[in-house]
């Protein structure tokens, strides 16, 4: 596939306020606080078709005036990270995505930053209420958890200025390279599977090496330790831009998969909110907007399914 | 560089600290709550905890905190239990650091000089007061380095916290790498907040040393820069620490000569040996026996002691000496026989079970059997007048001031009240031993026990002790049993020899008959042995 230009529309769209995960002990009180602020303003201009919603609500009523704890993997540019001008918030595509979801079924939510391959399982220990983190929903993972999916996948080759090695996609060409990966990444099968089929060609295998976060990832890259980090090809174009000089995107291959909203497998209940006020999200144009808003692709927009175990 | 400044002094990365010190004292403070009970099962009489503790201690050591962690904080919901994060990971490291923390604690307690405990239990110390009065406050001493380490690392442990979506100061510095790529400039400023914390926890290990130091407390001149590193004092034995112990000068030692020798005219003798017969038994060993193994050190040895006698037991190292003496007041157990000290069974029950450690120590206090020890057995992190007062207001019940004023009575006695504030560390050997003895006479024992008393002094300082032993002998008609090497001491003091040889004694009677004119072939090999070893000054 080949490079798009991604469009830099910037626009001012009010957003809900992002709370970074507190202190256990300050919880009850930024709940009260939330629900303070629940009860002046319900609705915001932003979330369009307050009927819709309000009809939601009517028919979910389990979580509105509640605060839901939303665990991420902070570390993805453009999707989810704190906010460098105030670390207290967290800022990207995800995040206001699911603000919006919640803005439509009455709750707010707060954030629990954990590491990549930990999403899951804080979710399935009860510790989170839902995921909206760019994890791709595949079905292995969805024995887990739930997803409702609601963007396409692009990956991006991340290697070093030049390309030295001539990379240009999770094939042949990688067979004796050493690519970076975060733990849990759906790409890191797809390299594995490489191995057997490098040596079948009589070339050497390529490396896997993993690290827990995005940003090491790079650092690998920079360092000269790996060759590449295949990523969401935004992340990749983010990477490229803080480091013009020394990295660059050798491509971005398509990967069969969707980004999907984790949730508990044990709530099909609110599985089926989150969908039908992701439907009303979508309808409102919100979606496309924040798309805009955060610099990322628009053919990234996926109309929203359900992928289950079963 | 400014970058580097710019995030040193962030908010955000200042308020992670916040959460990385509440990790931090939750796994200490929890660590050592649940590692002084560990602890504390690990030391117990009762196999079962110890095997407990010990489990315990090798599944928490043996595995990463990183997994404990995740257990904490994603395994427990599933059984019910689901705590926040900061708990989670609080508990984490507490049951991490609690089997590391155990072993400081048993390794402290277990340093404490054997000697000392066995002083304490000879004194009627419960094993309660034992641990809380002599055995922490000195394993607390040697401890506080190691507790520095372990702060240290539980500080730096802590970053762990950061799998469980604690925002401490790493998981911040992660998150803001990730925004702002920027890495090297924050990580360097998160390194450089972790250094301050870890130092002002150095800085406060020095103060709590500094602090607990006794030679301070005793107002010498210990500074607390003496603590900095780059200082080479040794404090052990700082110079000026030992100047002033060798400069304190003996006053003279008029007091300790006044008394003559015992007055030794044959009817003398022969009119106190009948005055002591007709006397009460104080103390009555029958048929006692006991074995190491295969090795018999008593054979069905019998004693009777009457109120008032003083008997010297003589005898080659190994002949049982020593194992008798612990056996009249029950520091041992023996195989057979019986022990009566003032016609009770020490240590056993009314229906002849053996008492628990607690009431034999308050059995031991209230019979009165007081014990002195070849090596001093003085606490050492007490003064010579605390060495005497502590115990009476810990097992006597005595008020603060009855016991120092009792205390300071006996250092005079023992001619020591220039030294009443004086570590054992700053005494002489011989001076330890008066301190040692005036301890043992301040409950006014019925029955007093000498293990070699000067067997570990250097000879120049043997004389000193003997004569405060003589003088109980002659001024308060003290009932003593000394086990002694110092055959002329044993003519002048005692009533009455008896000499061990295989766990039996083979030969018994009045001192001056049998020493001068033994029966045994053994008794006179071993006397003709000592005689020509006999140091000249040993006895004045």
């Amino acid at each position: 596939m080949e490079r798009r230009v991604l469009p830099q529309i910037r626009r001012n769209v009010r957003r809900g306020i992002a709370r970074a995960a507190l202190p256990w002990r300050k919880v009850a009180l930024g709940a009260a606080i939330a629900l303070g602020v629940l009860a002046a303003a319900p609705l915001s201009a932003q979330a369009a078709a307050p009927a819709a919603c309000a009809a939601l609500q009517e028919k979910y009523p389990d979580w509105k005036g509640k605060t839901l704890v939303n665990a991420i993997n902070p570390h993805t540019p453009g999707y989810e990270t704190i906010d460098p001008k105030d670390p207290s918030k967290y800022i990207g595509f995800d995040i206001d995505l699911g603000e919006a979801i919640g803005e439509c079924l009455g709750f707010k939510l707060t954030y629990k930053p954990v590491t990549f391959a930990a999403l899951l399982t804080t979710l399935a220990a009860g510790q989170a209420d839902i995921v909206i983190s760019d994890i791709y929903a595949t079905k292995e993972r969805a024995k887990a958890a739930d997803f409702i999916t609601y963007s396409k996948v692009f990956d991006g080759v991340l290697v070093a200025k030049g390309n030295p090695k001539g990379i240009n996609g999770i094939n042949m060409s990688m067979c004796g390279a050493a690519a970076a990966e975060n733990t849990g990444y759906v790409e890191v099968p797809l390299i594995q599977a490489l191995m057997p089929e490098c040596k079948k060609a009589g070339k050497p295998e390529p490396t896997v090496q993993l690290y827990d976060n995005n940003a090491n990832c790079i650092q690998a890259i920079l360092a000269g330790r790996a060759d590449t980090y295949v990523n969401d090809v935004n992340t990749v174009d983010s990477a490229v831009k803080a480091y013009p000089d020394k990295l660059e995107k050798a491509i971005a291959v398509t990967i069969p998969y969707s980004v999907g909203i984790a949730v508990p497998k044990d709530k099909p209940k609110f599985r089926d909110a989150v969908l039908a006020a992701l439907i009303e999200v979508q309808k409102a144009g919100t979606h496309m907007e924040l798309l805009k808003k955060h610099g990322l692709d628009v053919n990234n927009f996926k109309e929203p399914d359900i992928l289950t175990a079963d | 560089m400014s970058l580097f400044f710019h995030y040193l002094s962030m908010p955000y990365l200042l308020e992670g600290i916040e959460l990385t010190l509440e990790v931090t004292a939750l796994g200490l403070g929890g660590g050592l709550i649940l590692g002084l009970i560990l602890a504390g099962m690990q030391l117990s009489r009762f196999w079962l905890l110890a095997a407990i503790a010990r489990a315990y201690t090798v599944i928490f050591r043996g595995t990463p905190l990183i997994l404990q962690m995740v257990f904490a904080y994603d395994a427990l919901p599933h059984i019910g239990i689901k705590l926040p994060a900061v708990l989670a990971a609080g508990l984490a490291l507490a049951c991490n650091e609690a089997p590391f923390i155990a072993e400081m604690l048993r390794a402290g307690v277990l340093g404490v000089d054997r000697g000392q405990v066995t002083a304490g239990q000879a004194l009627g110390m419960t094993p309660r007061i034992l641990m809380w009065r002599v055995i922490a406050p000195q394993a607390i001493r040697t401890m506080i380095p190691a507790f520095g380490n372990e702060a240290v690392s539980a500080l730096k442990n802590s970053s762990l916290a950061s799998v469980v979506a604690v925002q401490e100061l790493t998981l911040r510095s992660t998150q803001l790498a990730s925004s702002t790529f920027d890495f090297f400039s924050i990580f360097f400023a998160s390194g450089l907040l972790y250094l301050v914390l870890t130092f002002a926890i150095s800085a406060i290990q020095l103060f709590v040393e500094w602090l607990l130091d006794l030679d301070r407390a005793k107002g010498r001149q210990r500074k607390l820069a003496d603590y900095l590193p780059w200082r080479r004092v040794d404090l052990g034995t700082k110079l000026e620490l030992a100047a002033i112990a060798v400069d304190d000068p003996e006053p003279a030692p008029a007091e300790l000569t006044a008394t003559p020798p015992l007055a030794l005219t044959r009817e003398e003798r022969t009119r106190r040996a009948a005055t002591i017969a007709r006397n009460n038994i104080a103390v009555e060993a029958r048929d006692l026996t006991k074995r190491y193994g295969a090795q018999k050190v008593l054979d069905g040895l019998d004693l009777t002691v009457r109120v008032g006698e003083v008997v010297a037991l003589l005898g080659p190292s190994g002949s049982g000496k020593s194992t008798l003496l612990r056996c009249i007041n029950h520091l041992e157990n023996w195989d057979a026989g019986t022990v009566r000290v003032g016609g009770r069974r020490l240590g056993f029950g009314e229906n002849g079970k053996p008492l628990s450690p607690r009431d034999l120590a308050n059995e031991r206090a209230s019979v009165g059997v007081g014990m002195v020890f070849q090596q001093f057995n003085l606490f050492a992190h007490l003064s010579a007048r605390e060495n005497i007062a502590g115990p009476l207001r810990w097992v006597h019940g005595m008020t603060r001031i009855d016991a120092e004023r009792r205390a300071t009575e006996l250092l005079d006695r023992v001619g020591l009240s220039h030294r009443a504030d004086a570590l054992p560390r700053h005494l002489s050997g011989g001076q330890q031993q008066r301190v040692a003895i005036a301890r043992a006479l301040a409950p006014n024992p019925s029955v007093l026990l000498l293990d070699e008393p000067t067997s570990a002094l250097d000879p120049e300082l043997v004389s000193e002790v003997l004569e405060v032993i003589r003088r109980l002998a002659i001024d308060d008609g003290l009932t003593m049993i000394i086990s002694t090497h110092q055959i002329r001491f044993a003519d002048e003091v005692a009533d009455r020899v008896a000499f061990l040889s295989g766990g039996a004694i083979i030969e018994e009677g009045p001192a001056h008959e049998v020493l001068t004119n033994p029966r045994n072939p053994l008794t006179a090999r071993f006397l003709s042995v000592m005689e020509a070893d006999k140091i000249p000054e040993a006895v004045r």
